[in-house]
């Protein structure tokens, strides 16, 4: 078997992060949320699924993403989650705020 | 944004539907779980309980979905309700009796408001009270005055700050001979008002034109009370002080006109003339006044309508002699019964003070009560604490049930003030004089919103007044003794209780104190030696039409139990004396109150002339220039002489010199000296100079006395029936002097009432507090006593230990209690003349009665000290 790679602990905000950028390719819910981010990070990130509702809906609170029932792809009802405006632009602040910091992180440890 | 909005709605509302939506989306997403495990090749067993493995711990999440949704303050209230009554029904004597205490001061602080809205905060059941004001003319002397007809009419032209107006002239009549209260209005009054008539018409501007038939409109109140709420009323005639009106409407219920004294009927200002005499309304030189109501234009306030009156009055009357021109104009508004000015809060400011003091007992009583159940639940609390509970969480809990405990109460107190005020309207009526029973209107006294918001104030006011501080205190964790397992919270409530009871007593004596102040003074009024005797005396005014004085007179002097007749302008009892102003023969200026009286007046009211003559009826009849003065002015004006045969010389207002009755007497030569009596009310010091001069009881604008035998008030009854059979229409009134009198001390006996009756409640409130305080502290010091008894000190001493105790609170508070009693007494003092400020009486019998009570309610409990069984004592934990 190989080696499994170490699965890293996600911080709550960028949980945050991953399903607002998920959620902008389309409407999903919390199933295929959870199957995305394993597939995308090739296993790396594996969403402890406790800390995935609680943030979607506090996603909903925050009014960033809205919820709808709707039929799952085996016929069975599903709270579908879709990004909203002011998602989007807190996506764009975000990414912004994750890039600024990942550069500023990257020259840290650049440096000697 | 709405989107947010109706989550948190949803989530308050229907929390369970959120809950099973969650439900069913974890369980959509454990389904999926399982059979993704399945199609790896799990068994379904297997694969379920990996996929259960995987998810975690459901109920965490649940949890934390829960947060978001913001329903936590509501699951918190919830949970700290349930939790309280529970707690409520484990000590239901503790709970009842906090109930009870603020009940009854919660009550009590309700039937306070609920007098003070129905005159002060309840607009008057108008169209749009608050733009409703009344004008008033202010002159060079600073007086309020009224306007003329003529005034009216030019301000009926002009709308710049006001919309619309109407004159009124308020009388006191004799309605089908019984005394009523009424406006003589305009035409346009109901409409401005916009009040409509349940029965017939109102006034309308037809009745107004001169030579109209005679319309009279009933308030409802009295079609009911008097007429009995006859439907046949209308079309039926009244006769107002003899003349015939006929009824044309009834207005509409809850009505009474504006200001304080419910009305009980209207007719038409052009009846003026025939209903009042003296001057008449159109009169060019000196014309009756009338009141002017008038409501401001929208937009318009009421600083910029007292703006323009003042300009608009300077300039109507800029042709006018300096000395008569008006400085300015005044607004008052008429939105409710009495309108709330700096005079009224300044009156009733010591009155609500006192009211809420017994509020401020109960609570600390209450704060007492639940300091010791904080005693009781030390351990309870630090437990929480010490777990991770916060402080706030646990003062938030408290505090709820201090506002589960005060919610009911102000309930009761609603239903206690309900009884009282009842109760307290048929004291009135009962303890008044008899005569004025009929005349005493009083606005309704009825629960309203306000009252109901004020209750809940007060209820929440309380709950944390008396919640708060026991809350904080019993909620200090104390770490280092429960790190050695000891989990009680550091809680030493000596201070604040014994802190507590010292300002209940200093409150005590305070209200006592005051209470006794006014039953001294109260007592003093009623026994004070006046100089007149005006028992057996019967008061009679007259209506002023030809002929009425004269019949009046004749039935009068025809009776036998009528011994002199006597008459006088200003009768004892009545208004202020009017004053003048006399030189002295160094032409010093003297301010005198004087009266016109007949030769009999001295007589009837049995008042000696100490030095000099009477008048004489010839001196009446002509108004010959004689007086007589009071010893008073004697010593102001000639001290040390004599003052018979001088001369008083008058400064008269040129300008109303035409008009003034005394304008024949500027120069008088005194004839005679009476002693210092009573003048026209009661609280006038005596030693006042006052100048009689003489008139004849034919005169116009006197009222008769008459002296009779017998009991006065049979007496005067007859002599009603009597004059109504022989003189109708002749008398507006008749009273007894005695009446008067009585209805003068009224104020300073409700006063006292009050007063004694507060310091009752607040000195039971108090003693209660006491008992209860020593009966925790004995229980909670019962192991210490125990083993004073064990080892030799006597139950006396005991006893005495604990007594000292309560005689050291109650010094300390009677010591506060007493200077403040000083201070306020001082400040009363100044605001009502005739008030003693130190009575050394009602200081002594305060203070004694508070250290007595104090003693006694400390008394029981430390006998149960002295009683207690030392081996039992020290046993217990």
């Amino acid at each position: 078997m190989p080696k499994k790679t170490p699965k890293i602990d996600l911080l709550q905000g960028t949980l945050d992060l991953i399903v607002l950028k998920l959620l902008r390719a389309g409407p999903a819910n919390g199933w295929q949320l959870t199957q995305s981010i394993q597939a995308i990070s090739r296993g790396v990130l594996d969403v402890n699924y406790g800390s995935l509702y609680p943030a979607l809906r506090r996603l909903e609170a925050r009014g960033w993403v809205t919820a709808s029932w709707a039929a799952s792809e085996n016929n069975r009802r599903a709270r579908f989650y879709q990004l909203t405006a002011a998602g989007r632009r807190q996506l764009d602040a975000e990414r912004a705020a994750w890039e600024r910091f990942a550069e500023a992180l990257g020259l840290i440890l650049a440096a000697d | 944004m709405l989107e947010r909005l109706r989550l948190r709605l949803r989530a308050l509302l229907s929390p369970r539907a959120m809950e099973r939506e969650l439900d069913e989306e974890l369980r959509y997403h454990l389904d999926q779980e399982i059979a993704r495990q399945v199609a790896r090749g799990m068994t379904p067993e297997a694969a379920t309980a990996a996929a259960r493995r995987a998810f975690g711990n459901t109920t965490q999440i649940r949890e934390q979905v829960r947060d978001s949704w913001g329903r936590r303050w509501v699951e918190r209230i919830e949970q700290d309700t349930r939790y309280a009554l529970r707690s409520f029904r484990r000590t239901p004597v503790f709970s009842v009796g906090v109930v009870a205490t603020i009940a009854l001061a919660l009550g009590l602080n309700t039937t306070a408001f609920t007098i003070f809205d129905a005159y002060v905060l309840r607009p008057i059941a108008v169209r749009d009270p608050g733009s409703l004001f009344q004008l008033s003319l202010i002159d060079r002397r600073g007086t309020r005055n009224d306007f003329t007809w003529t005034d009216f009419e030019a301000l009926q032209t002009s709308h710049e700050a006001f919309d619309q107006s109407f004159a009124f002239h308020t009388l006191f009549a004799r309605v089908d001979s019984a005394p009523a209260f009424g406006q003589l209005v305009t035409g346009n009054y109901f409409t401005v008002l916009g009040v409509g008539a349940t029965l017939g018409r109102t006034l309308i501007p037809a009745d107004a034109v001169p030579g109209a038939p005679p319309a009279l409109v009933l308030s409802h109140a009295t079609w009911r009370s008097r007429f009995g709420g006859d439907s046949a009323i209308l079309g039926k005639i009244i006769r107002v002080r003899g003349r015939p009106l006929r009824v044309v409407g009834v207005a509409a219920p809850g009505f009474g006109g504006l200001g304080d004294v419910p009305l009980d009927f209207w007719a038409s200002l052009s009846l003026y003339d025939d209903l009042v005499d003296g001057d008449s309304l159109l009169s060019s030189r000196h014309p009756a006044p009338v009141s002017i109501v008038a409501r401001l234009q929208p937009g318009v306030t009421a600083k910029q309508g007292e703006a323009w009156l003042t300009s608009w009055l300077r300039s109507r009357h800029a042709d006018a002699p300096e000395r008569e021109r008006p400085v300015g104009g005044v607004l008052n508004s008429r939105a409710t019964a009495t309108p709330l000015s700096p005079e009224l809060v300044l009156f009733f400011a010591p009155l609500a003070a006192a009211f809420i003091l017994v509020l401020l007992i109960a609570c600390a009583d209450v704060a007492n009560m639940m300091l010791a159940r904080g005693l009781a639940r030390q351990r309870e609390l630090g437990i929480r604490l010490s777990l991770g509970a916060g402080r706030r969480r646990l003062v938030a809990q408290l505090l709820t049930e201090s506002v589960l405990l005060a919610v009911p109460a102000a309930l009761i107190g609603f239903v206690l003030s309900r009884l009282t005020v009842d109760a307290g309207v048929r004291f009135m009526f009962a303890t008044i004089p008899a005569e004025v029973a009929p005349i005493m209107h009083v606005v309704p006294l009825k629960p309203d919103s306000r009252i109901f918001l004020f209750m809940l104030v007060a209820a929440v006011g309380s709950a944390l007044l008396f919640g708060l501080a026991p809350a904080l205190q019993a909620t200090k964790p104390n770490i280092v003794q429960a790190s050695r397992g000891d989990f009680d919270t550091d809680f030493r409530p000596q201070r604040l209780r014994n802190a507590l009871v010292i300002g209940q007593i200093t409150v005590c004596v305070l209200l006592l104190i005051c209470a006794g102040i006014l039953l001294r003074d109260g007592g003093r009024l009623k026994r004070l030696d006046i100089g007149l005797d005006t028992h057996g005396i019967v008061r009679l005014d007259l209506q002023e039409r030809p002929g009425a004085r004269e019949r009046a007179l004749a039935v009068l002097r025809d009776r036998p139990d009528v011994q002199l007749i006597a008459a006088a302008s200003d009768p004892p009892f009545g208004r202020r004396f009017p004053t003048v102003t006399a030189v002295d023969s160094n032409q010093h200026a003297h301010q005198l109150f004087y009266d016109f009286v007949t030769a009999s007046y001295f007589a009837a009211l049995r008042v000696p002339i100490t030095r000099g003559r009477g008048f004489i009826d010839e001196e009446e009849r002509s108004g010959a220039p004689v007086a007589i003065v009071s010893a008073g002015t004697a010593r102001a004006l000639w001290p040390g002489r004599d003052p018979i045969g001088q001369t008083i010389r008058l400064t008269l207002d040129p300008a109303t010199a035409a008009h003034d009755p005394l304008a024949s007497r500027r120069t008088a030569r005194v004839v005679g000296i009476v002693p210092d009596v009573a003048l026209g009310t009661i609280i006038d010091p005596f030693d006042s100079p006052v100048v009689y001069y003489p008139i004849a009881a034919t005169a116009p604008g006197t009222a008769l006395l008459a002296r009779v035998v017998g009991n006065t008030g049979e007496t005067m009854r007859r002599i009603d029936t009597d004059l109504t059979q022989r003189a109708p229409a002749s008398i507006e009134d008749i009273h007894t002097l005695d009446a008067y009198a009585a209805v003068g001390l009224y104020p300073f006996q409700a006063a006292y009432w009050i007063a004694g009756a507060l310091g009752v409640i607040a000195l039971l409130l108090t003693l209660a507090g006491i008992y209860g305080v020593l009966s925790y502290v004995v229980a909670q010091r019962g192991r210490e006593l125990g083993v004073r008894l064990a080892i030799g000190a006597t139950p006396r001493e005991v006893t005495r230990l604990i007594l000292a105790q309560s005689l050291r609170l109650a010094g300390i508070g009677l010591g506060i209690g007493t200077v403040l009693a000083l201070g306020v007494a001082r400040l009363f003092a100044a605001n009502i003349v005739g008030l003693s400020t130190f009575e050394p009486a009602a200081f002594a019998g305060g203070a004694m009665l508070v250290l007595l009570s104090s003693a006694l309610a400390g008394y029981l409990p430390a006998r149960r000290a002295g009683r207690l069984d030392p081996i039992e004592a020290l046993r217990a934990e």
